[in-house]
């Protein structure tokens, strides 16, 4: 049998480079599919809103708004990312996902859960409780 | 801040005129995290903050043009700019190989690298372009997998709404995972070949 020339050892390089780069992305996906089943949290991030995060968290929207000092909004909720609010408040954003992660773990257990929101809790919505 | 949070910032923010225009400058071939933003969308969606019909019919039209301005530019524009540098260093052959298989497995090839293969996506534009692929067809493959594509990425992004970060990146690095198999897959294929026609030569 003939021996590799050049271009065979140039074609198995580009091979065993092309299969680690394909293993180390496989590798990524695989390692944060496994880290979303263990923690189900999403890492909080700048782009997401209040909303999202309550959402994703499990806990009452009304908690986050909250602990930043924010009143609940009268036309719907508040769609801004946590970055432009960090710009409002004049915080860095790790301080405001230090400020929701703490909020986090206080509205979850083996703390009780938080319950109504407090505006609510002055005008009860008619009729609608079981 | 990277520049995932910026593009989904702004996308929360501004809502349709950003998915617009990132889908669009993706096709083109400048890398923006764009699997990310529709798995996003797809949860805005879900949210009630953006509407599906919307968002499906902006994010399929966007990303339509975007290749057909690669398809177009590469077609009318960049043949003669291809031919010259081809030709001054010395890989003309292998244009001419890559416009062969361009027009023998066009079709699948557009229609994959749509919605499976999506890093493939600009180069599989400009070389259709270069080939001078059928236009008709090239639309064709191309609405199908766009639309395709948007509808699996929005729909992935509405069942997984609160989970859009760990979702985007798992489909981001599943991207590279697929072209790494088919590039493995062909590398090997050229070596299994060579050992084979040598034994028998031998």
């Amino acid at each position: 049998m003939k021996r590799f020339g050049l271009q065979q050892w140039l074609v198995v390089l580009a091979f065993v480079l092309v299969v680690s780069f394909t293993g180390i992305f496989a590798l990524r996906a695989v390692r944060r599919a496994v880290y979303w089943h263990r923690h189900q949290d999403e890492t909080i991030r700048p782009w997401m809103s209040l909303g999202y995060i309550a959402r994703s968290y499990g806990v009452p929207p009304w908690v986050l708004y909250q602990a930043l000092g924010l009143p609940p909004k009268a036309g719907g909720p508040d769609r801004r990312p946590i970055r432009e609010i960090a710009r409002e408040q004049h915080r860095s954003v790790e301080e405001v996902i230090g400020i929701l992660q703490d909020a986090i773990v206080h509205a979850r257990p083996p703390y009780p859960p938080p319950g109504p929101p407090p505006h609510l809790e002055r005008e009860p919505t008619q009729g609608r409780s079981p | 801040m990277s520049i995932t949070d910026q593009v989904l910032s702004a996308l929360l923010v501004y809502g349709l005129p950003v998915l617009f225009g990132v889908i669009l400058v993706c096709s083109v071939g400048i890398p923006f995290p764009i699997s990310l933003m529709l798995v996003a969308a797809g949860s805005f969606v879900e949210q009630g903050e953006m509407k599906l019909w919307q968002v499906i019919t902006v994010a399929s039209v966007a990303a339509i043009l975007g290749d057909h301005l690669a398809y177009g530019l590469s077609r009318w524009g960049g043949r003669r700019v291809i031919n010259r540098l081809s030709r001054r260093i010395g890989v003309e052959q292998n244009i001419k190989q890559a416009e062969a298989l361009t027009k023998r497995w066009g079709g699948s090839g557009i229609f994959l690298s749509r919605w499976l293969i999506t890093a493939l996506g600009p180069w599989v534009n400009v070389a259709s372009g270069i080939a001078v692929y059928p236009w008709r067809r090239f639309v064709v493959w191309d609405v199908f997998g766009e639309v395709l594509w948007v509808v699996l990425y929005v729909g992935i992004g509405y069942v997984f709404s609160n989970r859009v970060q760990a979702i985007g990146e798992i489909l981001g690095n599943l991207t590279w995972v697929m072209v790494g198999l088919i590039v493995t897959a062909i590398l090997g294929w050229q070596l299994v070949k060579y050992v084979r026609v040598n034994e028998h030569v031998g």
